[in-house]
């Protein structure tokens, strides 16, 4: 907690430095378009001080990583300039072109490479420099990755293997190796005239709450030589440790805070990076939340739910036809209860009551639908078998409904019933497609969510798990998924939702109960919630 | 400084042995095994001639399972060894009269150039391995076959080469000596050279490989040369050990020899981890059930094959499970 208290004490001594920063690195005016349709950026500007942790903040699909792809060279851009130390540079062409110019990224989660060991992995292509005759020069390089690591701070041992390490100590050691390549690259020995710049893509999304401080601990330090571009939509993490943020919102920036300069609260920084002008006509054609009588039977109880490290002591009821919401910033442990509940997670205390019946810590998906429990997550690609025409996505969990015994005991799959099915859904869903023998991957990203939530509409369970199911579709594909989750609703279907996106909780949910690091904060109706989001 | 205090040398060696024995399954088990048959047959298993017996065995099924080792941990499958030991063999017999004592030479040229042939395949047109390199050892199997069928003798031997059996040291069989260089490469290729490393990475990792700069495909036909290679060069041990000739006929056995010696030794089928160390010692684990099975009394050696085919899949079973926590992270 001291120790805490002092990092925090730094933070505030280097904010007071930093506006009187050199610029590093500008960009400006860049546009990049993807199959001449999506804009995916529009005229963003961004600068990169010299020494500063600078955040990127925005919803899923509002450009972030499209900008740190052309930053980083893997992107070309349409328009667009870029200025290094005030001198107009060509953008990159490849990350090794990057490298060169001081730039690298740290993928949020492909980068690790678990049975390497940390000295292996830290020096992964860049042997080159290292090698005699074909023949690695082991001692020198095991000797530089302990200067480096003495230098940065990190402490493991260098021939263990990054699978046995713990997740913050791997990032640590992947920032390690973008620093070192940077310095490979630049031809710079320890201490040079580049400033290198690391990206990181959402480092922290994997880590939990004590090791995202240690994290943070070390990147305050390597601050002193190097900037950082940190993309995130965990806001308290940017509040807390960042110098400056940029918004981004549907491919451009719109807004840009000095936080050593200005005061900006939590909530004024998350309605910019939602955005809410555009909710009020939802809100106002679907009303906010529904009435419903009150004597309902109970339909899923959860009591004193607990898996360390995720989340502690969450208790709640879902009535028969009830809707309710799991809110709060990401890793606050919303989606990790959900996907408790659906059987991928385990956990460790607490039980969960289904009609009736205690649902045992590893059931697994399976046996949870049988049970009742429905999920359906609208991460493209998920849950939907893309090769597969839609029909045959929509019978994967409906069998019962498309089999036909005939003379034989065993179900014979109709063709028939199955496209008869698949009609109904694509007609009900308004999912635009040729036929029901499309392929999924044809879809636009609206219809295959379309398709992924109809076939819960067939199945009809008890309870429907929602994590996130309007992320990154238009506006006209979630009015239709919301009216049919809103007709299931009617029906009496219960649903648990957890989103990102504060209007949702508005629209669908009755309750909404606010997380914060594990532990359930307070329990609201919906009137009070849209009171605090200001909706 | 905390950790230092309080630790004699002796648990630090405990340490150190548990976390290499906790590294490398096999150890455990090939010192079970030693223990385990100097009890029951102490006579026949410890004679000086069981343990020529068992490197000669253990040569022969290191030199079919190092090679494709390197294939197996960029998580892929090279069974094309069995081809390139047969029809390397035949070759050797048919330039014989035109080389000389060089046609021998034949065999790593022939196994490389099958590991190109083989990585080239593989990486341009996609096809999975596994089908790629049976299908290329069956043609070699039936052109081996083809070759004693259409010169009408019985066995493709080369007397020739009869020097090389014999041994210049006492109780270290000259097959033994022959795989020493084999062995030898393939510990520098992993260890000393960054292709070891390099295979590891992708066998991990894949995408992260790539997004490290990695040229993938590139490192992917290496390591079905190397493969080649190796194998090549190891079946000029296995060919002396035969009596100078090679095998005509195709023997699955001798197929799921060389991958039983990989995952015994723990490497997993998936790849990622592992490497010819513990290929090495998983031809020991092989070799040592085989000749221990054989001296036991009321084994009937005619039941070994089906034993054979057993083991693997009681390998592949235990090794997935006793590498779990390691796979999963």
């Amino acid at each position: 907690m001291k120790y805490f208290l002092i990092a925090l004490d730094i933070i505030y001594v280097e904010r007071k430095m930093t506006s009187s920063q050199a610029v590093l690195v500008e960009a400006r005016n860049i546009t990049k378009t993807f199959d001449t349709v999506v804009r995916a950026l529009d005229g963003v500007s961004i600068e990169v001080r010299k020494r500063e942790i600078l955040s990127v903040v925005g919803e899923n699909g509002a450009g972030k990583s499209t900008l740190m792809k052309i930053l980083v060279g893997i992107h070309p851009p349409d328009s667009g300039e870029l200025y290094y130390l005030g001198e107009r540079i060509p953008f990159p062409k490849n990350p090794i072109d990057a490298l060169k110019r001081g730039i690298s990224i740290v993928y949020q989660e492909r980068g690790v490479i678990p049975h390497l060991k940390v000295y292996q992995f830290l020096f992964l292509g860049l042997e080159d420099k290292f090698t005699k005759l074909g023949r690695l020069q082991l001692e020198k390089i095991i000797g530089t990755a302990k200067s480096v690591f003495d230098e940065l701070g990190i402490k493991c041992d260098l021939g263990s293997y990054l699978y046995e390490l713990p997740l913050s100590t791997q990032k640590m050691v992947e920032i390690a190796r973008a620093i070192l390549s940077i310095r490979l690259a630049t031809g710079e020995g320890k201490e040079g005239e580049v400033t290198p710049l690391i990206i990181l893509d959402e480092p922290t999304a994997p880590l939990s709450i004590e090791e995202r401080d240690e994290l943070f601990d070390y990147l305050l330090n390597l601050k002193k030589e190097n900037s950082f571009i940190f993309v995130s939509h965990i806001i308290p993490e940017v509040m807390k440790f960042s110098d400056r943020v940029y918004v981004l919102r549907d491919g451009k920036i719109v807004a840009h805070h000095d936080l050593s300069a200005e005061k900006v609260t939590e909530e004024e920084l998350f309605r910019e990076i939602v955005g809410r002008e555009s909710y009020y006509e939802l809100l106002a054609r679907y009303g906010y939340g529904q009435e419903q009588p009150e004597e309902r039977p109970t339909v899923l109880t959860v009591r004193n739910l607990t898996k360390k490290g995720y989340y502690t002591d969450i208790s709640f009821d879902i009535h028969k036809g009830e809707c309710v919401g799991l809110f709060g910033p990401a890793g606050c442990g919303k989606s990790e209860v959900a996907k408790t509940l659906y059987g991928v997670l385990s956990f460790d205390k607490g039980k969960i009551i289904m009609d009736g019946h205690e649902l045992k810590a590893k059931g697994g998906p399976y046996s949870r639908i049988q049970k009742g429990l429905g999920y359906f997550s609208g991460e493209t690609g998920k849950e939907l078998f893309l090769y597969w025409p839609i029909r045959k996505n929509v019978s994967i969990i409906n069998f019962e409904k498309v089999v036909r015994k005939h003379l034989v005991a065993v179900p014979v799959i109709s063709l028939r019933l199955e496209k008869s099915l698949a009609e109904k859904i694509v007609k009900r869903l308004r999912i635009r497609a040729p036929s029901v023998d499309t392929e999924c991957y044809s879809l636009s990203g609206g219809n295959k969510q379309k398709v992924s939530v109809g076939k819960w509409l067939e199945k009809s369970p008890k309870v429907l798990i929602l994590e996130d199911p309007t992320i990154g579709i238009d506006v006209g594909a979630r009015e239709d998924i919301y009216e049919v989750l809103l007709e299931m609703k009617r029906n009496g279907i219960s649903m648990l939702l957890v989103s990102d996106d504060p209007k949702e909780y508005a629209i669908l949910c009755d309750k909404i109960l606010m997380l914060k690091e594990g532990m359930v904060q307070r329990v609201c109706t919906n009137e009070e919630f849209r009171g605090l989001m200001g909706l | 400084m905390k950790e230092e205090f309080g630790k004699s040398p002796v648990v630090t060696t405990i340490a150190l042995a548990w976390r290499l024995i906790r590294i490398n399954p096999a150890l455990w088990t090939i010192f079970s095994l030693i223990v385990l048959f100097s009890i029951i047959v102490p006579e026949k298993f410890l004679s000086a001639s069981n343990m020529v017996a068992i490197m000669k065995s253990f040569a022969v099924t290191a030199m079919l399972s190092v090679g494709p080792t390197f294939v197996i941990l960029m998580g892929s499958i090279d069974v094309s060894y069995m081809g390139v030991w047969m029809f390397g063999g035949a070759l050797v017999w048919l330039l014989y009269p035109y080389l000389g004592l060089a046609s021998i030479l034949i065999y790593p040229v022939f196994g490389l150039l099958v590991g190109i042939v083989n990585g080239y395949i593989h990486v341009k047109a996609k096809i999975p391995s596994f089908i790629l390199t049976l299908a290329v050892t069956a043609v070699f199997a039936f052109l081996t076959t083809y070759v004693r069928n259409v010169s009408g003798v019985l066995t493709l031997t080369v007397p020739a080469y009869n020097f090389l059996r014999e041994s210049p040291i006492p109780f270290l069989p000259s097959p033994f000596l022959l795989a020493l260089p084999t062995i030898a490469l393939a510990i520098f290729f992993m260890f000393f050279t960054k292709v070891g490393t390099y295979l590891c990475a992708i066998g991990s990792n894949e995408e992260g490989a790539s997004l490290a700069g990695i040229d993938v495909k590139k490192y992917k036909i290496i390591a079905f040369m190397l493969s080649g290679f190796l194998t090549g060069l190891g079946s000029i041990a296995i060919f002396v050990h035969l009596g100078n000739q090679t095998r005509v006929d195709f023997d699955p056995s001798e197929l799921i020899r060389g991958l039983a010696a990989i995952v015994l030794g723990g490497t997993p089928l998936a790849g990622g981890m592992g490497g010819p160390h513990r290929t090495l010692m998983g031809a020991l684990v092989y070799v040592l059930i085989f000749n221990g099975l054989f001296l036991l009394p009321g084994v009937d050696p005619n039941h070994l094959k089906l034993y054979i085919g057993t083991l693997l899949l009681a390998a592949v079973i235990v090794a997935s499970k006793a590498l779990k926590g390691a796979l999963i992270a």
